[in-house]
């Protein structure tokens, strides 16, 4: 029997008409399309990232597959139940973080918030002091001392630990975390992508993860969805995404005992794109832009050890998923 | 089970409101005193205690104040259902309730009960000692008798409640909503303003709230004109009505949550 994906999309569409004041008493409506028609599968074990510019259409796809908007059009999935009529199996399985800031009762302690959603989720209380008191160790939150301070003088990272503590408290095989770590110091981002790593490897949990942060998206996602203007405009591995864009590499070799003009006279018939520099330490620079650094690496060590050099290093510049998210974001 | 596990959670959520936020606390304890104080100012202003007291046969600082405390058990279960999505729209929690799996029925019945227990607290607060300054040790076992019965109506008001809540959300959200239907239930409940001298359209809008039919055995109570079998039809007649409004609750609510997933929850 086939495994479900533990989140499948099919052509999902939304569209938001909204009421746009012009004066007093005249007002317009607007239609926004959110999504134009997203499909896509996570499966179980795998992070994929949802990547895109403000009003791409991020949270609009969070929001249907966590059931809190129902689509146009089209059909969502988790774990083979549908978003919109098996809404209530669907809220079985899903963990969800929304923000960082808000969403819990500013009066009861990071403690008693949890206790109060492990009862809506239905634990019961040997299970959920259980659940509580494991994520207060992982997360940190008693190190701390944020499991008895009121969620209101809570900071930004204690929030953020307490956020993503809910939406493991009932161990759903599918997280949904709408950029976790927005805003967040340090060691507090580290600590939640680390975990979010780690559930996914060990665990076996698929987690749709979406941030603005490229860094952040190539270190914690397997796959990549960039989206804009309410369509996936390409998906892949960072890897994958990255040799998708015409953007020429950098080979950047530096050398010693090299003469300026020998180089260039050797790597003038093999590239087109090149610059030599040298430094009053005797070492010569050598940048070659290309498509396939590949192709033409081997070629020119060669070339530069005929004439002399002694290769002290060699490094290729890829281009970042940032090049990639503008290339695609235009 | 579940529904014990949600009900402790409602407890602990709404006792550490009350008692994290010292001035909600505070004003607990005097709301029955201020409005019985300022019912009583309006009256001895434009008319005599003689009068209210051969109207009603009731002393009028005894009837306010058992008016203010029924007024306040009762409503409890309105302000605080209507209440709770708003707060929770404003803490940002919203969107993780709609999310979870938590029957909403059972949400939405245990949300007002915390409060209503603490309808006995505001009663011992407020009747009890006025009941034993006037009457004595008798004062003491009416009052209790009256608690008893205020808590019995506040739980025949959940129902009604569900309906009213589901319904005003799905119309619009906000605030100012509890400020326009509060008072036409204190006035519908009877507790100020005796369903009897209420024209006919308020009179069947009151009988169609449970528990104006406890505030009418609370009165008749005081009059000690309340018989055996007044009392158990009165009482037959709010447990009635209290059942009739059930599936109109649940289904009310799920109207609004529609809604809301139709357009939508805003978390951002």
């Amino acid at each position: 029997m086939e495994v479900p994906s533990a989140i499948t999309t099919r052509n999902l569409r939304k569209v938001y008409r909204v009421k746009k004041r012009l004066s007093l008493i005249k007002s317009r409506e607007e239609v926004v399309e959110a999504l134009k028609g997203i499909s896509f599968e996570v499966r179980y074990g795998e992070i994929v990232g949802l990547l895109g510019p403000n009003g791409a259409g991020k949270t609009t796809t969070i929001k249907i597959i966590s059931t809190l908007l129902i689509p146009d059009a089209g059909e969502a999935y988790v774990d083979g139940y549908d978003v919109v009529r098996q809404a209530n199996e669907v809220r079985k399985r899903i963990g969800l973080m929304l923000t960082v800031e808000k969403g819990f009762y500013g009066k009861l302690t990071g403690k008693e918030n949890l206790e109060y959603f492990a009862a809506l989720y239905g634990l019961s209380r040997s299970e959920a002091e259980r659940r509580i008191n494991h994520l207060i160790k992982v997360l940190e939150l008693d190190k701390l001392g944020a499991v008895d301070k009121l969620f209101e003088e809570y900071s930004l990272g204690m929030k953020a630990r307490l956020s993503i503590a809910r939406a493991l408290l009932k161990n759903s095989p599918v997280l949904l975390l709408d950029e976790p770590t927005l805003g967040l110091d340090p060691p507090s981002a580290r600590k939640i992508r680390e975990l979010v790593k780690s559930l996914a490897r060990e665990e076996g949990k698929a987690v749709l993860y979406t941030t603005h942060n490229m860094f952040e998206a190539e270190l914690v996602c397997d796959k990549i969805l960039l989206i804009n203007k309410g369509l996936i405009v390409a998906e892949g591995t960072p890897d994958e995404l990255k040799s998708k864009i015409p953007k020429l590499r950098v080979i950047t070799i530096t050398v010693r005992n090299g003469e300026r003009v020998k180089i260039e006279e050797a790597l003038a018939p093999l590239v087109t794109t090149y610059t030599v520099t040298s430094n009053e330490f005797g070492e010569t620079t050598v940048k070659v832009s290309t498509k396939s650094p590949e192709e033409i690496l081997g070629e020119v060590i060669r070339a530069l050890v005929a004439c002399g050099c002694d290769i002290s290093s060699v490094r290729i510049e890829e281009p970042t998923l940032e090049d990639v998210f503008i290339y695609f974001s235009q | 089970m579940w529904f014990v596990e949600i009900l402790r959670a409602e407890y602990k959520l709404v006792y550490a409101e009350m008692f994290r936020r010292k001035s909600m606390l505070v004003m607990m304890f005097l709301y029955p005193y201020v409005l019985t104080g300022f019912t009583l100012f309006i009256g001895y202003s434009f008319g005599s205690k003689q009068v209210f007291v051969e109207r009603t046969g009731v002393a009028p600082e005894i009837f306010m104040i058992t008016a203010s405390f029924i007024i306040l058990s009762m409503l409890a279960s309105i302000d605080d259902m209507i209440w709770k999505p708003l707060m929770d729209l404003w803490h940002g929690t919203l969107p993780y309730i709609i999310a979870s799996p938590v029957s909403r029925v059972m949400l939405y019945a245990a949300i007002p009960i915390p409060r209503l227990t603490a309808v006995i607290i505001i009663g011992s607060t407020s009747i009890i000692p006025v009941y034993a300054l006037y009457y004595g040790l008798n004062g003491l076992l009416t009052s209790l008798i009256i608690i008893g019965l205020a808590s019995l109506g506040a739980v025949f008001m959940i129902t009604p409640a569900m309906v009213i809540t589901g319904l005003v959300n799905t119309v619009g959200e906000s605030w100012r909503v509890i400020n326009v239907i509060r008072p036409v239930f204190m006035i519908l409940l009877g507790a100020y303003y005796p369903r009897i001298l209420m024209p006919i359209a308020g009179l069947i809008a009151s009988y169609a709230l449970p528990p104006s039919h406890i505030v009418e055995l609370i009165q008749a109570f005081l009059r000690n004109a309340a018989s055996t079998l007044n009392t158990l039809s009165l009482i037959g007649i709010a447990t009635a009505l209290f059942v009739i409004y059930a599936p109109g609750g649940s289904r009310s609510i799920l109207l609004w949550e529609r809604k809301k997933v139709k357009e939508g929850v805003k978390y951002d």
